[in-house]
């Protein structure tokens, strides 16, 4: 077995690492707290631009608007959503696998990924990567939002892709998440995951008309979708990196207590080993000395 | 006077939740007033100046570019950002105003003339807000 200094080598860097990975989980923690009370706030307004965007399509017949038309599905762009950084256990390989197998169904696509990792990915697959957006994921602003649905509906109006879904991780809770895919244009009523309790039945107007009303409540819904997934996301990702790191300190106190039980056994026994060199050198010397006492009493007698 | 309940929502917060006696919104149709009993209906707005009357004390925010849906139970207004007077960021305001005309004297195509000039009138709605409540020292 290893020697003591070795041992005594391993526990101080896995200390070391403990004590990184524990400052990390409370990162993380906090961080987590803060994108999930923005996800609270932002899921109303989504659900209610939901709600209001579903009600429209379902009350009012036949209305014909470049957002809702179905194209041909043969372009498809993919807005990929992971993180800047790895350490979070699962979180990046899941949503970036889903994506990527979905890709593979469709001939023509185009990808648009957000996060460091969503694009190391890709690059690895030698997948050319459209359009990246930065410094969206550790802190999502409205602002982000803004800007990549912006970009996204140029491309849209230009006619260079005939869908676009939006790929990220949805939270239920802390410890329950899920990859999910969402189709955000052309606009599906059955796309709309909202429930819809029709408590009134008669036709809703629309000031000047339902076409201008949908050429504002279009993009803002594409914003609060973007801006909810990159918040679900960036919650996701925290807690994803929370569990891992709370994984990696649970790891790190159980080795640190079997190197320790095992540092302390060695060290004991060398203790022994040496108490007992000890005395039995003492032994050895204290016959001798009593034999030569003893000799030397013979001798005087 | 009667009162229906108005929720005001942005992505980031619950702007407004209450009873109010009207509301008043730059539709893009022109500006209306929306009070108790209004047949359901849906207005996009502009950016500009909202009144919301509670209490029979009126109070004056700025809106961006959104929609109301007025419903037989509630009217909700939505939109990127909505602020009170005191909240708006009057050197932000008058930066993105002097950008967005500078953009807007060379704007290259019309997508970029449309969000140039939405931008330009956010910057002066923002700016009237915050001027018309220090005149009126509310």
């Amino acid at each position: 077995m290893a020697d003591i200094t070795e041992i005594g080598h391993r526990i101080k860097s896995i200390r070391d690492t403990h004590q990184i990975t524990k400052a990390m989980e409370l990162i993380s923690v906090a961080k987590m707290r803060k994108a999930v009370r923005k996800q609270s706030f932002s899921s109303v307004y989504l659900d209610s631009v939901r709600y209001t965007l579903k009600d429209i399509m379902r009350h009012s017949t036949d209305i014909r608007h470049k957002y809702i038309e179905r194209r041909a599905d043969r372009r498809a762009a993919y807005i990929v959503i992971a993180g800047d950084k790895g350490l979070a256990g699962a979180f990046n390989n899941n949503i970036l696998n889903l994506a990527w197998e979905h890709m593979q169904q469709r001939p023509v696509h185009y990808i648009v990924t957000i996060g460091q990792m969503a694009r190391a990915y890709f690059e690895a697959r030698r997948q050319q990567v459209d359009l990246e957006f930065t410094h969206a994921v550790a802190s999502p602003t409205l602002h982000d939002a803004r800007g990549i649905t912006r970009d996204i509906l140029d491309l849209y109006d230009r006619n260079l892709m005939d869908e676009v879904y939006i790929v990220f991780t949805r939270m239920h809770s802390t410890a329950e998440h899920e990859p999910v895919m969402v189709k955000l244009l052309p606009i599906a009523e059955e796309d709309i995951e909202v429930d819809l309790s029709t408590d009134y039945s008669g036709q809703i107007d629309y000031d000047p008309s339902p076409r201008e009303v949908l050429n504002i409540l279009v993009p803002q819904y594409l914003v609060g979708m973007i801006y909810s997934a990159l918040i679900h996301s960036a919650a996701c990702e925290h807690a994803a990196r929370m569990m891992a790191m709370s994984n990696a300190n649970k790891n790190a106190e159980k080795m640190l207590d079997a190197l320790d039980l095992e540092y302390n056994r060695l060290r004991q026994s060398a203790i022994t080993t040496e108490l007992l060199d000890l005395s039995s050198g003492r032994f050895f010397s204290d016959n001798n000395l009593h034999q030569k006492v003893k000799h030397r009493h013979g001798k005087s007698r | 006077m009667h009162t229906f309940f108005l929720e005001i929502i942005t992505p980031e917060k619950t702007f407004f939740r209450g009873e109010v006696q009207s509301i008043n919104i730059p539709a893009v149709g022109g500006a209306c007033t929306v009070m108790a009993g209004h047949q359901p209906i849906v207005f996009a707005t502009e950016p500009g100046t909202i009144r919301i009357t509670a209490d029979g004390k009126t109070r004056e925010a700025f809106m961006s570019e959104g929609f109301i849906e007025v419903r037989p139970d509630e009217t909700i207004a939505f939109a990127q950002a909505v602020e009170w007077p005191e909240d708006i960021n009057e050197r932000r305001a008058r930066d993105a105003k002097e950008r967005a005309e500078e953009q807007l004297r060379r704007n290259r195509s019309a997508a970029e003339y449309r969000i140039n000039r939405y931008a330009l009138q956010r910057a002066f709605a923002r700016l009237r807000v915050k001027h018309h409540n220090d005149l009126t020292g509310d």
